[in-house]
């Protein structure tokens, strides 16, 4: 029951983000261009940027720490939204260690009007995931924090894998809910 | 849901009547006899690989157990370090056996019970008296906890694990559901030498399990007792279809940093949006709405709903059995303390009873694969979570 419940929030969300929200102030998904080449435009072209925090594990004390990029500013939410998960992916530049299996792709992510970011993962972010209940809250908090602490309209986040719900990422941290950033995973 | 559950309950006592029968084709039967002392008395079992007929008479030496046997017993006892019970002593008689409980004192009374699959005997030997207050530990002291349970140990080798769940419990029986982390296809976190989480948790569980059944008068269910794999929600379901009072989940840890280690204890974090604090914690304040919802209405929806939530009634008791579990891990274990933790694990959230989750220590961790994979650990793991659910039953007594 609550998978179907889950699947019509997803498909009622999937249908506003197709057809564009009539009325309502949906967000729509940018243009196909990946944000990563966006990135790199962006720090060619004289364009204006914006320092975001990634949050990425440290091998010292197990904890996210925050690493400052640039990325374009855009006045779209979702699209900073895909420069930030990029960069994650793409992974740190200071010696922490990544927490997104390297072969993961971002399908999509959209914004519900109450600030709930559906962040869609191709399966390798499951399939290639070390499991373990520390690398899982790892993954989810890097993303989480990394989010909702760059993007003001960013509440909360939703994982989905290939388009659908997923359970757990490896048997432990329960993504069929929404995630709130947790700031006590962030060294001081 | 429920009928997958039922069905997995099946499987369960399919495969544990298989795993049964080497024991019982086995050409000798055995009696193992060992003897541990609890709080207020010290408990001997006799377990068998068949049903015993016996019979039970106090002489001034201590007590008879008269075994009615035509086939021949092998006798297996180890050493006996009991405030009570001062040996054992084994004879052939004409119809069968006797074993003699030696006691320190004639001034004692018992009671027994028998228990099926496995065949076991569970005799309590109650000092009567000035003793029984002597003996009696100050309560909620740790280290007097520590001390009894020092005793209580099996006196050699680690206790064979028991596998069925006693399903002849008595209906008052109090129940602790461990739950062995992964299994089947889902092999969860892996080490480097390729030791598996799914694994190390059943065999720790197993000794649990053993433990657990030794020391407590408590029926043990396991939610898998072989490679199998289990859903996270029929875990929980298994838990709450039979009345569990408490949950454990057993996990080995896994992180990207190959430096991270020690053990950690964790209860669920409810992870919750605003809209949801406020009737969690509404639910939090009246545990007994729940089953009230569900009596009166029952709408599937609802009690989906509050059976999703179930675990939320019971955060502090939660929080407390944690605690208790991971104040042993530091003083059992050696490993780094983690501390007490909280995080949303799927697997906790529909437990409608105090349910904690250890994380006993890194498989991604070399130095502790290695630790993982011995016996002494495992065996010192499953004992020190023993002992926090022990302390944390004392505090709930």
């Amino acid at each position: 029951m609550i998978a179907s419940l889950a699947l019509i929030v997803i498909i009622l969300a999937f249908f506003f983000f197709r057809g564009g929200g009539g009325d309502r102030e949906m967000i729509k998904q940018p243009a196909k261009e990946p944000a990563v080449s966006g990135a790199k435009a962006g720090s060619q072209v004289p364009k204006e940027t914006r320092n975001i925090r990634l949050y990425f594990l440290s091998e010292e004390d197990g904890l996210l720490h925050a690493e400052e990029r640039a990325i374009p500013a855009d006045p779209s939410p979702v699209r900073e939204a895909e420069a930030v998960i990029a960069e994650l992916i793409k992974g740190p530049e200071k010696g922490y260690l990544s927490t997104i299996p390297a072969e993961t792709r971002l399908r999509q992510i959209f914004i519900t009007q109450d600030g709930t970011a559906y962040v869609d993962f191709s399966k390798e972010f499951a399939e290639k995931h070390p499991s373990g209940t520390s690398a899982e809250a790892a993954t989810v908090y890097s993303i989480v924090n990394s989010l909702a602490l760059n993007i003001p309209s960013i509440k909360k986040i939703v994982f989905l894998i290939e388009g659908g719900e997923k359970e757990t990422l490896g048997g432990h941290i329960n993504l069929s809910k929404p995630f709130i950033p947790l700031k006590s995973m962030i060294a001081e | 849901m429920k009928n997958r559950g039922k069905t997995g309950l099946r499987f369960l006592g399919l495969t544990v009547f298989l795993a049964v029968i080497p024991l019982v084709s086995r050409a000798q039967p055995v009696l193992r006899v060992s003897v541990a002392d609890l709080p207020d008395f010290s408990r001997v079992t006799i377990a068998s690989s068949a049903p015993l007929a016996f019979t039970l008479e106090k002489t001034a030496e201590g007590l008879q157990f008269k075994l009615e046997s035509k086939t021949s017993y092998r006798f297996q006892g180890g050493a006996v370090r009991s405030r009570l019970v001062k040996s054992f002593g084994w004879a052939k008689t004409k119809i069968g056996y006797i074993l003699l409980i030696e006691t320190a004192t004639g001034d004692f009374r018992y009671e027994h019970q028998v228990q099926r699959n496995p065949n076991q005997v569970l005799i309590n030997l109650y000092p009567s008296g000035e003793e029984a207050a002597v003996s009696t530990p100050a309560p909620g002291k740790k280290p007097a906890v520590k001390e009894e349970r020092k005793e209580e140990k099996p006196p050699d080798e680690p206790p064979k694990p028991i596998l069925k769940p006693t399903a002849h419990a008595s209906p008052s029986m109090k129940t602790i559901v461990i739950d062995p982390g992964h299994g089947g296809l889902e092999v969860g976190a892996k080490g480097k030498f390729g030791t598996m989480e799914k694994d190390v948790t059943l065999t720790i569980s197993l000794k649990l399990k053993a433990l657990i059944e030794q020391n407590l008068a408590f029926r043990v269910i396991l939610t898998r007792d072989t490679d199998l794999d289990v859903s996270l929600d029929n875990r929980a379901a298994l838990a709450n279809n039979n009345k569990a009072d408490l949950f454990i989940s057993v996990h080995a840890n896994g992180s990207f940093a190959k430096s991270a280690r020690g053990s950690e204890t964790f209860f669920l974090s409810l992870n919750a949006t605003d809209e949801e604090t406020r009737r969690l914690a509404y639910l939090e304040n009246n545990p007994a709405r729940i089953e009230k919802h569900i009596d009166e209405e029952n709408p599937d929806d609802i009690k989906l709903i509050l059976w999703d939530m179930a675990q939320s009634a019971y955060i502090k008791q939660s929080s407390l059995l944690a605690e208790l579990i991971q104040n042993e891990f530091n003083t059992e274990l050696g490993t780094e303390n983690r501390g007490l933790k909280q995080a949303p694990f799927k697997v906790l959230t529909g437990v409608a009873c105090p349910a904690v989750l250890v994380e006993v220590a890194f498989i991604s961790n070399p130095d502790e694969e290695e630790k993982l994979k011995s016996e002494d650990f495992q065996n010192r793991v499953a004992d020190a979570v023993f002992r926090g659910l022990a302390a944390f039953l004392k505090t709930n007594s």
